[in-house]
């Protein structure tokens, strides 16, 4: 009987982009570190180890681990991506880590997402638009949903604001203030959404320009990269139809 | 160094801190909250299965009411829980639920008409009222009556969280992202403030406040395995207990939750139990209900977990290269189901594991999931030791979890506990004793005190590394202070804790980089980690019973006679080197519910010499008032409604009640 | 509709659009017509004339041509001005742009540029034919166009304006289809592959008819170079 062949760990060589803007003398430049891969190794994995072991200083953004925070957004070979649900047994010996462009740099791999996205949602004023919240009724029954509504809400909810689209998207890269497929998706959830009260007019005077629906140039970036495969193509062109007529 | 003044100082921007926030701001007060992460990324939007709130819309949850939802949940807290906090929690539920509904979550909902269900293994078909259509739906989860768990699809955490923030954001209310608070401003009486530490700059600011509310989370990072994020290590907690002052409470009421899957942790939710997925040994077959013939797969988690260890030491497993485990079978719900309300779960094996869970069967092992301990609080989730104080969510030991918290509680306390601790604050900020009168050097004398320690911990040039000596940590609570525990084996935890938090001072620092320096971040948070451990390991070493989730093989019966109380852990001081412990009596003359059998799990107890005559005294009670209905009857055993803020009383009206 | 609220955004993606279609559907009917000289001499000949709108007019009136190459001329300044935003404007944009897209290595991000570039040499070229076309509006038919393509090389200028405008025209029609068609999330990834099908297909069919029919104008031109200057003489009105 032949035998299994117990296949050779890898060396791996992980490329990473560093650059420390509180240390103004240095220049990013890459640097590579070697590291033996492990059975179902992630990136999340790769990288603590090698700040374990290697180097301590070396800066990126974990918190959930599991794909669902949205913090750990990376250029991982050059295509934007969750780090830590990616696998190193699906990527080349050489893997280049950078961080996603688009975003202020923190250091090394960590940029400041949170504060795009916050802007992002005070200017598109991502919440709902009611003007009788404040004294809703809690003791009663709420009112009812269609539940494919429900469902098609929270398809368009699913967005874990992680960048990847923004950093996938050439008119982002381009145009500092657009919104991106992130904005759009969720201009597009509130529209679908009818608890909240805004129409067509009020989206228009948020998202009616080209920092805004009519900035996208249909690169299909942000629909082939983003890791919740959130339906973004679709949605922005249902929005352009909108608010083109709106 | 530079000061910032607000009126109210939310440390945690998860669930609980923020709906505490946008309570405290509704109410005209200037709030900030800080967080290390953005908000939207906090760990509350990890929650997969789902929030509990008696509704009572769909079929499997019809008939259900406030009181089935607070016996389940003190059952689940196997009496360890405060009854009266409970009431609150169950009355509020409705409403929390009501009010996101209103925010905007998109709930799942009741759909008319016959739908298939998997129970036990076997395909059932129930039909849905049409009345109840369009209404929100809820799933069944463990330890409870009736299926109450709501939920969003299985990413109920992600749209509480995000409609949450949105709300906050829309309220105006800043969140300074990436901020550490690393220091309580307090002059032993008097909770003031919190000094803070830019994580991007490496700046520390001084934030004052009136009120300062801990909504920091769980720490479940002290354990080597944990379905928790990797930010989830305590810091808020740690902070209080550095007061000296404050108290946490029940800190060796740690869960386990049965299924992460093997071996990175990751969790995938109850709901996949709850939905009819079945747990099969390394033969491939059930076996839970041989353990737990009535609940089976859906006894409580603190159940469930150890059984399965159980089977496992009992040579059941099944292996593989990393060791042993279990298997979650969810294939029969079909793929139908799985892609639609079990996405999160499809998509976590698929990118963790490589398997498709509608095909495959998923490896899952017990893995630590939640802290019951935390700051303790009053029913208004202000410490009563340290004024100004506020503490909510998993960070706070409010308690309505005791020793073991129900699936899907814990979201919803997050949302009820903020929305009375919003008011609370307020109220108390209106309060006289609510007005900042510290003086600005306080603030300073703790800016400069903090400052002295992290330069002190940036120029040590100690042997120890900070990453060695926390994984010594986290294996030794994994291994001696997991889901069976021991007297030795506790001892030698609290002993080897000890010494890591020695030697936690000379740790060494190889990188001196300015700006997000990991390493000494590592470094200053590691005796801090310790501290807790070394609460958790005290408090199970002490407690000579088994309770809930606290499970000691040398005293395997619940004890009440003995430790009906409550642990509370200070700090004695900078160099102590382990918590002083006291414990809080449970008042069972005060219970609603007297303590009894839980439904499942063991059936021999030590009762408290007071169980009789409470029950004597109930029956009694109910006796002499005659036929009462179940508001006034609940009203006479143990009145609660006072303890909640005027616009959180009235009564939930549910399908077929007049509005 | 509120007073305050500015639709020229609005209008100006339309237009884009519009425009881009209307030009794609004229270079693919003008196709068609151009290369009826491989239906033989008499029905290039034929299709000139009716252009000249002999049928109805009975007389040739070459003008018609110039008008319509204007009017032609116009949108394409409409639309090559509208698309002139989309360019990358400064020179940080440029190497953004460019850094990006060596990066991602994405197929439809790529396929904008190549209308990009397509579009930038179609400013020159087609500006440079139509020109040709309002000028010499009476020299189209079988002698005079090849003799124009062959003996005046002006397959020098067709050959690329051939390859450039199928290009920018197949691609902006697939890129039309996903900016604007009335897709569902569920429906993405049909009709994307439906689109890109058709892009696809669009181009081989052009690119195949615009070289058969160029070559035959070059061999004809080859043919007739020694009488260049000479018009055709439809069959029917030979003797
Ligand atoms: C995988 C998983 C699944 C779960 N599923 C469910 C479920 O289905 N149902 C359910 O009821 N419960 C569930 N839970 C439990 C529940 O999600 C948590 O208990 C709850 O969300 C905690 O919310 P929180 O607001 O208290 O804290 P978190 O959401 O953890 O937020 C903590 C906040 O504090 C901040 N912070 C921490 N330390 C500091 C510091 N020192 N300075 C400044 N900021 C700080 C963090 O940045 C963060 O913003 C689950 C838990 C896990 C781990
Ligand atoms: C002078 C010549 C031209 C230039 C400079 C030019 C340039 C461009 C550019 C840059 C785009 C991309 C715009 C965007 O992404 O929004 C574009 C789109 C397009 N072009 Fe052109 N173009 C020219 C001529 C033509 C011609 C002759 C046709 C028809 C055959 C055409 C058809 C289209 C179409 C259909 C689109 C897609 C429209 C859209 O995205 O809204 N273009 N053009
Ligand atoms: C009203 C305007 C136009 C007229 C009347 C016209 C007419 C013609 C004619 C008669 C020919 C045959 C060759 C010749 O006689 O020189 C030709 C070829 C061609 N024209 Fe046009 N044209 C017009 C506009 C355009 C435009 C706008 C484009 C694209 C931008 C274009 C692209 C081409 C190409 C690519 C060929 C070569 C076809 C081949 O390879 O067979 N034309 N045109
Ligand atoms: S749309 Fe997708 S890629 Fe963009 S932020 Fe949301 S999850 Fe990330
Ligand atoms: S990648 Fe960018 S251009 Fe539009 S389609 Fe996506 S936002
Ligand atoms: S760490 Fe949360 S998505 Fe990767």
């Amino acid at each position: 009987m032949s035998e299994i062949p117990t296949r050779a760990v890898r060396e791996l060589t992980i490329r990473v982009l560093r650059c420390n803007p509180a240390e103004p003398e240095q220049t990013p430049e890459w640097q590579d570190f070697r590291l033996e891969e492990a059975e179902a190794m992630t990136l999340f994995v790769a990288l603590s180890l090698l700040r374990e072991e290697q180097d301590a200083s070396l800066s990126f953004d974990f918190v959930c681990r599991a794909g669902i925070c949205g913090s750990c957004g990376m250029l991982i070979n050059g295509r934007p991506g969750l780090a830590c649900r990616t696998l190193t047994r699906d990527l080349p010996d050489t893997i280049t880590l950078a961080p996603l462009p688009g975003f202020e740099l923190i250091a090394d791999l960590s940029v400041n997402t949170g504060k795009w996205m916050r802007g992002m949602s005070e200017r598109l004023e991502t919440w709902v638009h009611d003007a009788g919240l404040a004294d809703h009724n809690l003791a009663q029954v709420e009112a009812p949903m269609d539940p494919a509504l429900a469902r098609e809400i929270y398809e368009l909810e699913r967005c874990i604001e992680c960048g990847c689209c923004i950093a996938a998207c050439g008119t982002a890269q381009m145009r500092e203030n657009f919104v991106g497929a992130v904005g759009l998706n969720q201009v597009a959830r509130f529209r679908l959404d009818p608890r909240d009260t805004r129409e067509d007019a009020d989206y228009y005077e948020l998202v009616g320009d080209e920092d805004g629906v009519f900035g996208c140039m249909t690169l299909l970036g942000c629909e082939d990269l983003c890791p919740k495969d959130l339906p973004l193509a679709a949605q922005i062109a249902f929005l352009r139809r909108k608010m083109a007529r709106a | 160094m530079r000061i910032l003044h607000t009126d109210v100082l939310v440390i945690g921007g998860g669930l609980a801190g923020q709906r505490a926030a946008i309570g405290a701001r509704r109410r005209g007060l200037e709030v900030t909250i800080i967080s290390l992460v953005p908000a939207k990324r906090s760990h509350s939007a990890a929650a997969q299965g789902g929030m509990q709130a008696s509704l009572g819309n769909c079929r499997g949850a019809q008939g259900d009411n406030e009181d089935l939802h607070f016996a389940d949940t003190v059952r689940g807290s196997d009496w360890g829980a405060d009854q009266q906090v409970v009431r609150m929690f169950a009355h509020t539920a409705p409403k929390a639920i009501r009010e996101l509904a209103a925010w905007g979550v998109p709930w799942s909902r009741v759909e008319r008409g016959e739908h298939s269900i998997t129970v036990n293994g076997q395909k059932q078909t129930v039909s849905e009222a049409d009345a109840a259509h369009g209404l929100i739906t809820s799933r069944n989860f463990g330890g409870t009556a009736k299926w109450r768990a709501c939920y969003v699809s299985d990413g109920t955490g992600h749209a509480m969280l995000y409609t949450m923030s949105n709300q906050a954001i829309a309220a105006g209310i800043p969140v300074h992202e990436r901020m550490e608070a690393v220091a309580l401003i307090h002059d032993g009486e008097r909770c003031c403030g919190a000094i803070v530490r830019n994580l991007m700059s490496g700046e520390l600011v001084a934030y004052l406040a009136r009120a300062t509310c801990i909504a920091t989370g769980g720490f479940g990072r002290i354990y080597r395995v944990s379905t928790n994020a990797i930010i989830n290590e305590g810091m808020g907690a740690a902070i209080a207990l550095e007061t000296g002052r404050a108290a946490l409470g029940n800190m060796e009421a740690v869960q386990f939750h049965p299924t992460g899957i093997f071996p990175a942790g990751i969790l995938v939710t109850e709901g996949c139990r709850g939905d009819g997925g079945l747990l099969l040994d390394g033969a491939g077959e059930r076996f839970m209900p041989g353990y737990e013939p009535e609940k089976a797969e859906l006894a409580s988690r603190d159940v469930v977990s150890r059984r399965m260890e159980e089977h496992i030491a009992a040579g059941h497993a099944a292996s593989s290269r990393f060791g042993e485990h279990l298997w979650l079978d969810i294939r029969l719900l079909g793929e139908a189901h799985i892609n639609t309300q079990l996405r999160e779960v499809q998509e976590i094996c698929q990118y963790f594991l490589g398997i498709d869970p509608a095909r495959e069967l998923i490896p899952v092992r017990p893995a630590q999931h939640y802290s019951m301990g935390g700051v303790r609080t009053d029913p208004h989730c202000h410490s009563p030791t340290l004024r100004g104080l506020f503490a909510v969510g998993e960070a706070a030991c409010w308690d309505m979890h005791g020793f073991n918290r129900l699936g899907g509680n814990s979201v919803a306390e997050t949302v009820v506990a903020g929305m009375i601790a919003g008011e609370a604050i307020a109220d108390f900020c209106a309060s006289p004793e609510g007005a900042l009168t510290v003086s600005t050097t306080l603030a300073e004398e703790f800016h400069r005190r903090e400052a002295n320690k992290l330069a002190a911990i940036a120029g040590n040039s100690g042997g120890e590394s900070a990453v060695e000596l926390t994984r010594l940590m986290q294996e030794t609570m994994t291994a001696n202070v997991g889901i069976f525990r021991h007297g030795d084996k506790l001892q030698q935890a609290v002993n080897t804790l000890r010494d890591l938090l020695q030697r936690s001072a000379n740790v060494g620092l190889r990188s001196q980089a300015r700006g997000p320096n990991p390493e000494l971040v590592a470094a200053y948070r590691l005796p801090r980690m310790l501290k807790l451990a070394l609460c958790v390991a005290s408090g199970a070493l002490a407690r000579e019973e088994s309770r809930g989730a606290h499970y000691r093989d040398d005293f395997p019966r619940r004890d009440d006679q003995k430790w009906l109380c409550r642990t509370l852990a200070r700090w004695p001081g900078d160099d102590a080197e382990t918590p002083q412990l006291d414990y809080e009596a449970l008042d069972v003359m005060g219970m609603e519910l007297p303590p009894g059998w839980r439904g499942y799990g063991a059936r021999d107890f030590i009762e408290h010499p007071d169980t009789a005559t409470r029950q004597a005294q109930l029956e009694q009670a109910l006796a002499a008032a005659g036929e009462l209905d179940r508001h006034a009857r609940q009203q006479l055993l143990m009145p609660f409604l006072h303890l909640l803020p005027a616009g959180l009383q009235a009564r939930n009206q549910r399908l077929g009640d007049a509005p | 509709m509120r007073p305050s609220v500015n639709r020229w955004p609005a209008r100006v993606d339309v237009l884009q659009s519009a425009s881009g279609l209307l030009l794609v559907l004229f270079i693919w009917g003008h196709m068609f017509f151009e290369s009826s000289i491989l239906l033989g001499h008499d029905a290039m000949y034929l299709v000139a004339k009716a252009f000249e709108g002999q049928p109805l007019l009975s007389e040739p009136h070459p003008e018609l041509v110039s008008i319509a190459g204007g009017t032609v001329l116009m949108l394409i300044a409409l639309h090559a001005l509208l698309a002139l935003r989309k360019f990358p404007a400064t020179w940080r944009q440029y190497r953004e742009l460019h850094g990006h897209l060596g990066r991602m290595r994405h197929w439809d991000s790529t396929l904008w540029y190549v209308q990009v570039i397509t579009g930038f040499f179609l400013f020159f070229l087609a500006a440079a034919h139509l020109s040709q076309m309002m000028l010499q509006p009476e020299d189209i038919g079988p002698y005079a166009s090849a003799d124009r393509i062959w003996s005046d090389h002006y397959w020098l200028l067709y050959a690329p304006l051939l390859l450039t405008v199928h290009l920018h025209a197949a691609i902006g029609v697939y890129r039309l289809a996903m900016k604007w068609g009335p897709f569902s999330a569920a429906t993405t990834d049909r009709w994307r592959g439906r689109a890109r099908l058709l892009m696809v297909s669009a181009l081989a069919f052009f690119l195949c008819l615009g070289t058969a029919s160029l070559v035959t104008y070059m061999r004809l031109g080859a043919e007739h170079a020694p009488y260049k200057g000479e018009r055709y003489t439809p069959s029917w009105e030979r003797e």
